[in-house]
């Protein structure tokens, strides 16, 4: 009974990290139409900029909060830089072909990874370090007996919860959610209807790069921090996005916490080694069963 | 839109073609020492990897981030095949060419539903699951410790034939051949009505569709002979010396795909081109580091730095690559 509680709570805080790197993906997909797989390399650079800010005597809230305005701008910077131009572009007669348009801004992604791991090893050496965290890792006690649940993963549940609900404000209450919304939609009519779509999207941009931000500053006070560390998670991520709808936000987040769960109980009860390949039949039988998601719309492709 | 060109004797340039590069490589290598000469080696094999990702992305315009995962395949089959039944290394190697061709088949029925990001998603998983598979199964697979196996010495016949033989020259002797035979499969491929066939599905499914091309059957078809492809270059690139995880890491398949990038994904051309700037590029990034006395905490991450900008210039100015700013270059001269 102890184990399963451990794994059910682990899961718990893995899946809200998983949710947040999920949501920032298909905050992108949903916008641009690509799968950013520079993503967790993004926030990998924060955190390192988050860790280098500590080791300078900053306090570990002010580094927070200059993390994720720095995961926003580079967010930013890489639709504005790279993105924007790259898609907005007719005469390339490489893209006048359906599925380079889709190709080509993956392989993009995959040179701002390359490019931000190895600018990371330079600027910091690359060696694995520890990441603060605000709250002490040991299990909370109630009297004598230790509860499954630590409070570091309060913690992570909590920071994550309170952005979901900012999320899901910003996106039903808010002019500029409902915008993002639209031209997720139908870029075409909301461009009509006089939104700025190009702008729209660069935000989708830096709030990706918040929450993946976000996910780096919870997630590496286990895992530590090296240029490599984040790849798994976007992997996780990615999954977590399909299992749950590449189009749908709230199915992102359905799918963090199934792949939080699916993990920590594979871990508890399993062997760590099974991780990878439960991923991959996971992910497997999600595209061949419901290959637009849970929660996804379905018209996947015009053929 | 690519000019569709008729040659009468459809063999006939690619045979040419083939023979001058292997030639070409083996007159190479004379001039070399032995790190050069494997470093040549090297290039002999990833290129048929690069070669395999031409079809996949430049023909077929399908993205595969798993072609290291499918070098592992191949890999682990000739090693398990030579060190377990004892089978000859060169009838390892083709078998494991049709291993990992089967693998592709399972791979593209899966492949054949899915579309640009989710393809790239799929295989990036699978690149870094497969290699796992290894740690799992341990005691079939070894684990992270791996399977050694190497080329051998070179035979009797040869050294009595041409003198001395290295063993970085024999291991360049054993992989020319198939990179040989590769090419010219590659480039006959792209003129045949298979490869027209690939074209149309990559540039539009609705339109090819209508044209009566089964878009899925293609697809399977494309992945079948690219993991083919791969599966041989993993064998190769594996009897080097040790197949084990770390051989075939999920940097792997990005570096093949930066390969096919940079030279161009839709040319046989580029693909030895990038192939030649992956392999040799970090060590002209020592030399020049080792003049200069950059540290060496920074030197280690220079040859990462410099092909990620490469990618991300070629993407952003000239996304047809090498082989496409060369024939731009010869398409101005000649008005």
């Amino acid at each position: 009974m102890t184990s399963f509680l451990s794994a059910f709570f682990s899961g718990t805080a893995q899946g809200a990290i998983y949710a947040l790197v999920s949501l920032g993906l298909v905050l992108v997909w949903r916008g641009a139409g690509i799968v950013n797989f520079a993503q967790m390399g993004q926030a990998m650079f924060t955190t390192y900029i988050a860790s280098q800010l500590i080791q300078n005597d900053y306090s570990y809230w002010s580094a927070f909060l200059i993390a994720l305005i720095s995961g926003a701008a580079l967010g930013a910077l890489v639709d504005l830089g790279l993105m924007r131009p790259l898609t907005s572009r007719k005469n390339s007669q490489l893209l006048t072909s359906q599925s380079m348009r889709t190709t080509i801004p993956v392989i993009a992604s995959l040179g701002i990874l390359g490019v931000l791991k190895a600018l990371a090893g330079i600027f910091w050496a690359g060696e694995e370090r520890g990441f603060p965290s605000p709250v002490a890792p040991n299990a909370i006690k109630i009297g004598e007996t230790n509860l499954a649940i630590t409070g570091f993963d309060l913690f992570v549940i909590g920071t994550v919860f309170l952005t979901l609900v900012l999320t899901t404000i910003f996106f039903t209450k808010t002019g500029m959610g409902l915008a993002m919304r639209a031209s997720a939609l139908n870029p075409e009519v909301t461009r009509l209807s006089g939104i700025k779509v190009g702008w729209v999207r660069t935000l989708g941009w830096a709030i990706s790069g918040i929450a993946s931000s976000l996910a780096g500053l919870l997630v590496t006070p286990k895992t530590n921090l090296s240029p490599n560390t984040l790849d798994l998670l976007l992997i996780i991520g990615f999954t977590a996005a399909v299992v749950g709808g590449l189009s749908s936000l709230a199915g992102s987040v359905l799918g963090g916490f199934i792949l939080g769960y699916v993990i920590s109980f594979v871990n508890v009860y399993s062997a760590p080694e099974n991780v990878f390949i439960a991923i991959l039949v996971f992910l497997l039988l999600a595209l061949f069963f419901r290959p637009q998601g849970i929660l996804g719309s379905k018209q996947v492709r015009s053929v | 839109m690519s000019k569709v060109k008729t040659h009468k004797v459809i063999g006939l340039r690619s045979t040419r073609l083939s023979i001058v590069l292997f030639l070409f490589f083996i007159l190479l290598s004379n001039q070399f020492e032995p790190y050069n000469q494997s470093q040549l080696a090297n290039i002999a094999m990833l290129l048929i990897a690069v070669l395999s990702i031409t079809l996949l992305t430049g023909a077929s315009g399908q993205i595969s981030l798993g072609q290291g995962a499918i070098m592992a395949v191949g890999g682990y089959s000739s090693a398990l095949l030579v060190t377990r039944l004892g089978l000859s290394m060169w009838l390892s190697f083709i078998l494991a060419i049709f291993i990992s061709a089967l693998f592709g088949l399972f791979l593209g029925l899966a492949a054949a539903r899915l579309s640009g990001p989710y393809l790239a998603g799929t295989t990036l998983v699978m690149a870094l699951a497969i290699p796992s598979i290894a740690v799992r199964f341990e005691t079939f697979f070894s684990g992270d410790v791996g399977i050694s196996v190497d080329y051998g010495m070179p035979p009797k016949w040869l050294t009595n034939l041409i003198g001395e033989v290295s063993i970085e020259e024999w291991s360049l002797y054993v992989v020319l051949p198939f990179t040989a035979v590769a090419l010219f499969a590659v480039l006959n491929l792209s003129n045949t009505r298979t490869g027209r066939t690939w074209r149309a599905v990559r540039d539009n499914e609705v339109a090819a569709s209508l044209a009566g091309i089964n878009i899925a059957r293609t697809k399977v078809i494309v992945f079948v002979c690219a993991s083919g492809l791969a599966g041989l270059a993993g064998a190769l690139y594996g009897f080097r010396g040790l197949v084990a995880p770390s051989v075939y890491p999920t940097d792997l398949s990005l570096t093949l795909l930066t390969a096919a990038v940079i030279g161009g994904l839709r040319s046989i051309g580029g693909a030895i081109f990038g192939t030649f700037v992956i392999v040799f590029l970090p060590d002209l990034i020592e030399k020049v580091t080792g003049k200069l006395a950059i540290p060496e905490t920074i030197g280690i991450y220079l040859p990462a730095l410099t092909i990620g900008v490469l990618l991300l210039l070629t993407v952003i100015l000239n996304p047809r690559g090498a082989a496409g700013a060369l024939e731009h270059i010869r398409h101005k001269k000649k008005h």
